[in-house]
């Protein structure tokens, strides 16, 4: 039973090995990645279930080795729905490929890589142990990197360049972080260290730890002002990773500020949290502006990024349950639309005469494609927070928790600038869809397939009907995260 | 009590615009014209008004139908609908109206087979207002409000080809999208406050709300939504621009319902925020601006619509007005105001809509003249018109004298004021009617191009009936059921009991007096309209208040240029920002650890001690070495110092005496100055040059070097603090080194601990990163084949010659030339040496210095040198068993299989097992475990992710297939 969590990350992982050796043949490559990828995600749904129906987390200790000497792999309600939102999307993702005109997805390692890229994410999110969770980001960091630098687009490789430079930033910094942390308190599982965090606050590398694993999370996460790197990355990426990216993969910071503030620095943590408000109320303010000013589809989203994360910080950044709760009912929703408006954003770059997102260049491309329009305009109508989609649900969650956690400034401000969201989406959408289109721009034949982000906008407008599911398992999560004893003694027995 | 069949209506609606969308479908788009569908689709509507008409009479007696359903059982939230008689007043208008609007649309868009998606929007429409009116809480009825947002947003811009629709549009949804955030917010505050979302609990919560500490807030938010969706000033811009929706829309969203739903959302809300002081000022005030406003911008218009869309303007604050007045005359005159206004303003918009479709044209400066050819619709259009103009027998009438009745039992405060602008509002809007009408029927053609004929007996009925409405309600038969509900109405929204009678004549009052002079002056302004017009022209020609949404929207749009420009992609400013932000994050969290550090106790430095003498050398060499291969302008001399800093690295591990640590930090520390050095000799050479040219030419300014070295100090002092205070603060024993130290011989059989860390405790990262290893140098190889194919893309268009020139140099040796001899056989005996250094510390790696990783490395190295000296071609062809790719998948697979082969046996993925524990005639040492077999597979995936990226970069095209 134990073994269960460590499917979501074994299955990818074989499968991209396995996937390299038939790297010659195509066909059964692709086959033999979806279907690895949707076998991973079956198995991180029966994870959830598992740890859903008997309430307590799914512990694995590698090698068997007790902890706190051994890894463990920790699957508790938080982990296993990041878990089944990463391999859900990356799934989709996979479609999306599958149906893509770029001349990256026909390399032999690209689909490996797609599949590291998921062991990396899945991994970081399932471990309970602070080194481990490093090489799973590395894993993660370098598949990314590779996935971009051999974009179609011409500035992939100087935008993973970027990338990779910044992380390695990320890198040190998390290195120095599990340094401190391990020389004053000598230990590195998560449990373990919350445990002895808990019982002495006072040795002098604590807060330096502490300040320098948020620094490191904030780059993943592509946090004001650690987000430099974000916007290059996810325009330039082929589309089937950029809607991974600017989805999934930039939830792993988000992962890790759930995890610090309410389990390993739970004393320290309100001094976390008011950083994580004032920076996520500037997210959101910022790259709300950030996403209305630019001139390209793509970067937009990858802008409005930056302010949704900016919400689910907020989010954590009140830190009731129920805030909690609505940060990762928020953090799942936008996952699918993000992921989704992506993919039709890169539909609609496949269509344009020149490939490529930019308005100059795609204005006027979507008249003749209605299918893709009426996508759009739900997805914009989610990415807003507007009925019957999810994302509604997300804003009201987050806003009812605002309002219970008197966070009056905050709500305020972020209340304000999510009228940017609305503005930004739909100018786009008239910009594709109603505009004409200028001299000389026509809209090719063919181009991507839709059929992945029907399959997101499927999945958006369900949860946003019926709601129940998520928010309950969300609701649930936040309740157990108020309590850390829970995943502790999980973890640590006793 | 619960009671589902209240769905019914909305149910139905909905089950309409499916049919229309339906309808779209090619198949049955061929066979069935827009006009039949209309006709089919108008059932709808029409059996929802049947099914609202019969729960008026248990309504009249206070009953209130509710229905639920538990939405989000986690949160106890639960969607519901909640009818009295203002929800039935409500619904009875959108039901009623939304019938006519269907069945005239179907005349309207006549003969244009597109016309579906506009029935489609209108029905959704339709269903999302009802819900809005019938909504039992709080979050029912916001998920119904931004569909009507949504809806409109879609009508408006229907003929989204033109660049006025798409703007209307996009204005409409900005402002009532922006109130629709602040209602959300305001409604879920009321809802936190009153401890539910339920009208049901928050209706009778009032004294819980006005009392709050954030009344006022909640009362901002709501209001807020409500004023901007029903257009009050300022924020009425968004009606005028919405005018470019085809006629039946505006006629029905932005004149008889749309609109409406923020007067129907504070009436409801009346008994719970309302009765305060800042009620009754927020209300009176912006009503009664908007009243003025709007009365006063409608004169003006030429637009038959824009007219009629400013005294909706007019109209929809003086309701507003009326709901912030604390007695009953008001609520009553609300609710026959709201049936008033619904009833002239849909049939005075219909029939601009027939003059705009029969003439084509609606501009007032060109029409006249057309009741000789349009008579019916004179006729419907007049009697409107009367009623719009407060005269009597119409509706309209009464519905003035209530206002002025309630106006006349104001508070003294604003009394004057307010009775004289209703009275000057009243006129304005009389004098408008007045113009509608004459300068549309009457007189002669202005423009002899325009002509007209009758439009379709339907079309001109669509009018008709609500024209004729406001004259039946007031005249005629049962006064005393339409009292009744009206005074239901009104007291479901006021909260106590509110008398109603429809008579038209009380006597000589004092209302009845100023209605008088309203009617005087009205007919006074009609009668001058063209010099009032003309005055207005001059006095004021610009006054609008559209300037305000451009300046809104010029500054966001100055902000996010603003905000874009900060970042132009550079990556010197963004790690600028990065690593200050880094530092003033971690001082501002451990400003006060450091402070307690003691400085003094710096860890102590023996020099008599020889060992300590060394570690200085090669710490001094590690400072140096990096130092130069930063400052060295030579890429060259640069990596070779990046070398040499490692290698003293090496040495100072050795010295700590760490072997395992000292010995991987070595021979990586040359695989990369190899691949380094190999990747080199792939630039070409011209291009390098330039490179270093840039470097030496490239000057900063003084002030930004300083201020780049202050941020880089800054970190480099926290990196320094923190390593001081590991070093002189080190608390305890780690807790995990002595367990390791006790048990890695007992359980794992390694003497070496770090062995036993890399392939048994910490197996899994060790799964990892040889994982990491692999891909990294399988990203190497992608990367270079995607700029190769990109760059051979390229030069296939210039020149076909380039291949023949690398295909010799892939042959060769060093820059294609041949090695001799004595360079070659060292080469010859490197491979199997290192292969056999390698099966040593694959075997041993538990028990001493080095391991698969070091294996892996050592056979890479052995590999580096014949690509030096052999060249890619002869190497390849050499070495035919080594299939990169395939290293790397088998290295990770093998450890997998290994973990799960333990996992059978221990039950745990990635235990101990030896399997060979007992067997005699084993090699001293050497077990076959799971240990060794992952330290195999770790040397396979190091040899493949390097083997990947020397072949790679071996080949001058990076071309390389395997």
């Amino acid at each position: 039973m134990a073994h269960l969590v460590l499917l979501p990350i074994l299955i990818p992982l074989v499968g991209a090995m396995i996937g390299l050796l038939v790297r010659e043949r195509r066909p059964l490559q692709t086959a033999w990645t979806l279907g690895t990828m949707l076998t991973s995600l079956a198995s991180s749904l029966w994870l959830l279930w598992a740890v859903w129906q008997t309430g307590q987390p799914v512990v694995f200790h590698s090698g068997g080795w007790l902890a706190p000497f051994g890894i463990v792999l920790v699957g508790d309600l938080l982990s296993a729905l990041f878990v089944v939102m990463t391999q859900l999307v990356m799934a989709t993702g996979i479609i999306y490929a599958l149906g893509s005109q770029d001349k990256v997805v026909t390399y032999p390692t690209f689909f490996p890589l797609f599949l590291t890229l998921a062991t990396g994410l899945t991994g970081a999110m399932l471990t309970g142990d602070l080194f481990n969770l490093y090489v799973f980001a590395e894993l993660l960091v370098i598949s990314g990197t590779v996935l971009t630098a051999v974009s179609d687009d011409k500035y992939g490789t100087e935008a993973a360049y970027k990338y990779f430079y910044i992380s390695l930033l990320a890198s040190f910094f998390m290195l120095l972080s599990i340094g401190s942390l391990y020389i004053s308190y000598g230990t590195l599982n998560m449990a373990d260290l919350a445990v002895r965090v808990a019982a002495d606050g006072s040795r002098p590398l604590l807060l330096p730890g502490i300040a320098f694993l948020m620094a490191a999370f904030m780059v993943k996460s592509a946090v004001f002002p650690f987000h430099f790197w974000q916007p290059d990355f996810h325009t330039a990426a082929p589309t089937a990773v950029s809607a991974m990216l600017s989805s999934v993969v930039v939830k792993l910071g988000v992962y890790g500020f759930l995890r610090m503030t309410t389990l390993l620095f739970v004393e320290q943590s309100p001094q976390i949290r008011a950083v994580l408000l004032a920076l996520g109320v500037i997210g959101v303010v910022f790259g709300g502006l950030s996403a209305l000013g630019t001139h390209n589809v793509k970067r937009m989203l990858a802008y409005s990024t930056l302010a949704q994360v900016g919400f689910i910080l907020v989010g954590i950044g009140w830190g009731t349950p129920l805030s909690l709760a609505a940060a990762i009912v928020f953090a799942f929703n936008h996952s699918l639309i993000k992921a989704a408006m992506l993919m039709l954003a890169g539909y609609i770059a496949s269509r344009a005469s020149v490939k490529s997102a930019a308005f100059a260049v795609v204005t006027g491309v979507g008249r003749p494609l209605p299918a893709a329009g009426v996508l759009f305009f739900l997805g914009s109508l989610a990415l807003a927070g507007i009925p019957p989609t999810n994302g509604f649900v997300s804003k009201a969650l987050l806003f009812t928790s605002g309002i219970d956690a008197q966070g009056m400034w905050p709500l305020f401000l972020i209340g304000l600038a999510s009228i940017f969201t609305l503005m930004y989406t739909i100018r786009a959408f008239q910009r594709i869809w109603w505009q004409a289109p200028a001299e000389g721009i026509s809209t090719k034949s063919t181009g991507d397939q839709l059929i992945a982000p029907v399959i997101l906008l499927a999945l958006i407008l369900a949860l946003g009907v019926w709601a129940e599911p998520l928010v309950a398992v969300a609701q649930a999560a936040g309740t157990a995260l108020g309590d850390p004893a829970i995943y502790i003694h999980a973890v640590l027995g006793g | 009590m619960t009671d589902p069949t209240l769905l019914w209506p909305i149910l139905l609606i909905l089950a309409a615009a499916s049919i229309a969308a339906v309808a779209g479908l090619p198949a049955l788009n061929r066979r069935l014209s827009i006009t039949q569908l209309s006709w089919i689709l108008a059932l709808a509507p029409l059996s929802a008004a049947v099914l609202l008409v019969l729960r008026v009479p248990q309504a009249n007696d206070g009953t209130v139908f509710t229905w639920q359903w538990t939405w989000l059982p986690a949160l106890n939230l639960n969607l519901g609908l909640y009818v009295d008689s203002l929800s039935l007043l409500f619904g009875l208008l959108v039901t009623i109206i939304g019938t006519l609007v269907v069945v005239y649309a179907g005349q309207y868009f006549k003969g244009d087979q597109s016309a579906w998606r506009f029935l489609t929007y209108l029905l959704l429409f339709m269903a999302s207002m009802l819900g809005i009116v019938m909504a039992g809480d709080v979050l029912t009825l916001f998920i119904f409000w931004e569909g009507t947002s949504i809806l409109s947003f879609l009508l408006v811009a229907y003929k989204y080809q033109y660049e006025e629709a798409r703007n209307g549009a996009f204005r409409a949804l900005f402002i009532t999208g922006g109130g629709g955030i602040a209602l959300l917010a305001g409604l879920l505050f009321v809802s936190y406050a009153a401890g539910s979302t339920e009208f049901a609990t928050i209706l009778s919560s009032g004294d819980v709300l006005r009392s709050h500490d954030f009344y006022l807030v909640m009362l901002g938010l709501v209001a807020f939504g409500a004023f901007t969706k029903s257009a009050q000033w300022p924020a009425h811009i968004w009606l005028p621009g919405a005018m470019s929706a085809p006629t039946p829309a505006s006629a029905y969203l932005h004149s008889a319902t749309m609109v409406k739903a923020g007067i129907y959302l504070m009436a409801r809300m009346n008994p719970a925020l309302g009765f305060t002081d800042a009620w009754f000022w927020l209300l009176t005030i912006f009503g009664g601006i908007t009243m003025l406003a709007g009365a006063y911008l409608g004169l003006k218009q030429h637009d038959l619509k824009g007219l009629l869309a400013y005294s909706t303007i007019s109209q929809l604050g003086v309701l507003m007005m009326l709901i912030g007045q604390d007695v009953p005359e008001a609520y009553k005159a609300l609710v026959i105001g709201v049936i008033a206004h619904a009833f002239y303003k849909s049939a005075l918009f219909l029939v601009a809509g027939i003059v705009d479709h029969e003439t084509g044209t609606r501009d007032l400066r060109r029409l006249g003249g057309l009741r000789k050819v349009m008579p019916y619709t004179f006729a419907a259009g007049t009697l409107a018109a009367l009623s719009m103009a407060g005269l009597p027998p119409m509706f309209g009438f009464l519905a003035k004298e209530t206002l002025l009745v309630t106006v006349t039992n104001m508070p003294p405060v604003v009394a004057g004021v307010i009775r004289w602008s209703t009275v000057l509002a009243g006129s304005l809007m009389l004098a408008q009617a007045g113009l509608f009408i004459w300068e549309t029927f009457m007189g002669q053609t202005k423009d002899p191009d325009v002509h007209g004929h009758e439009a379709p007996w339907p079309m001109w009925l669509a009018p008709m009936i609500p024209a004729g409405l406001s004259l039946v309600l007031s005249i005629l038969p049962g006064p005393k059921e339409e009292a009744s509900f009206l005074a239901a109405a009104a007291q479901a929204a006021y909260g106590t009991k509110v008398k109603v009678s429809t008579v038209l004549f009380h006597g000589l009052t004092v209302e009845f007096l100023l209605s008088l002079v309203a009617i005087s002056l009205g007919f006074g302004l009609f009668v001058f309209r063209h010099r009032v017009r003309a005055w207005q022209t001059a006095v004021l020609p610009d006054m609008s208040f559209n300037k305000l949404y451009v300046w809104v929207l010029a500054a966001i749009d100055w902000a996010s240029e603003w905000a874009t420009r900060l970042q132009q992609g550079r990556l010197r400013p963004y790690l600028l920002i990065m690593l200050s932000a880094t530092a003033v994050l971690v001082f501002a969290f451990s400003w006060r650890t450091f402070s307690v550090v003691s400085l003094g106790s710096w860890p102590g430095l023996n020099l008599d001690d020889e060992l300590d003498l060394l570690r200085l050398f090669a710490l001094l060499v590690v400072v140096g070495a990096s130092l130069m291969s930063v400052i060295l302008v030579r890429d060259f001399n640069a990596i070779l110092a990046f070398g040499a800093a490692g290698l003293s690295m090496g040495l100072l591990f050795a010295l700590e005496p760490a072997p395992d640590v000292a010995l991987v930090q070595i021979v990586v520390d040359i695989l990369s100055v190899v691949i380094l050095v190999l990747a080199l000799t792939r630039l070409p050479r011209r291009q390098r040059r330039k490179a270093q040219e840039v470097a030496v030419i490239l000057r900063y300014s003084r002030w930004s070097i300083l201020r780049d070295t202050a941020v880089a100090g800054a970190v480099g002092l926290l990196v320094t603090l923190i390593t001081l205070t590991a070093l002189t603060d080190r608390p305890r024993e780690s807790v995990v080194t002595p367990y390791f130290a006790a048990n890695a011989k007992t359980l794992t059989g390694a003497t070496d601990i770090v062995g036993a860390i890399v392939v048994d405790f910490r197996a899994l990262d060790t799964l990892l990163e040889i994982t990491v290893f692999g891909m990294a140098g399988l990203g190497i190889y992608t990367l270079l084949r995607h700029a190769a194919q990109k760059h051979g893309d390229n030069r296939a268009v210039e020149d076909g010659e380039g291949t023949a020139v690398s295909d010799r140099q892939a042959t060769y040796g060093i820059s294609g030339m041949r090695t001799s001899a004595f360079v070659r056989v060292p080469a010859f005996v490197s491979l199997p040496l290192s292969l056999m250094l390698a099966a040593t510390h694959m075997m041993y790696g538990h028990n001493q210095p080095g391991d698969g990783f070091t294996a892996g490395v050592v056979i890479s190295l052995a590999v580096a040198l014949w690509y030096v000296v052999f060249g890619y071609e002869e190497t390849r062809r050499r070495l035919p068993w080594l299939r990169a790719t395939s290293f790397v998948a088998a290295g990770v697979l093998l450890a997998v299989i290994t973990g799960s082969v333990a996992a059978l046996i221990t039950g745990n993925f990635l235990g101990n097992v030896d399997f060979t524990a007992g067997w005699a005639f084993m090699p001293n040492g050497f077990h076959i475990s799971t240990s060794f077999l992952f330290e195999v597979s770790i040397c396979l995936a190091v040899l493949g992710g390097a083997a990947r990226m020397l072949n790679s970069l071996g080949h001058p095209e990076g071309r390389d297939r395997d």
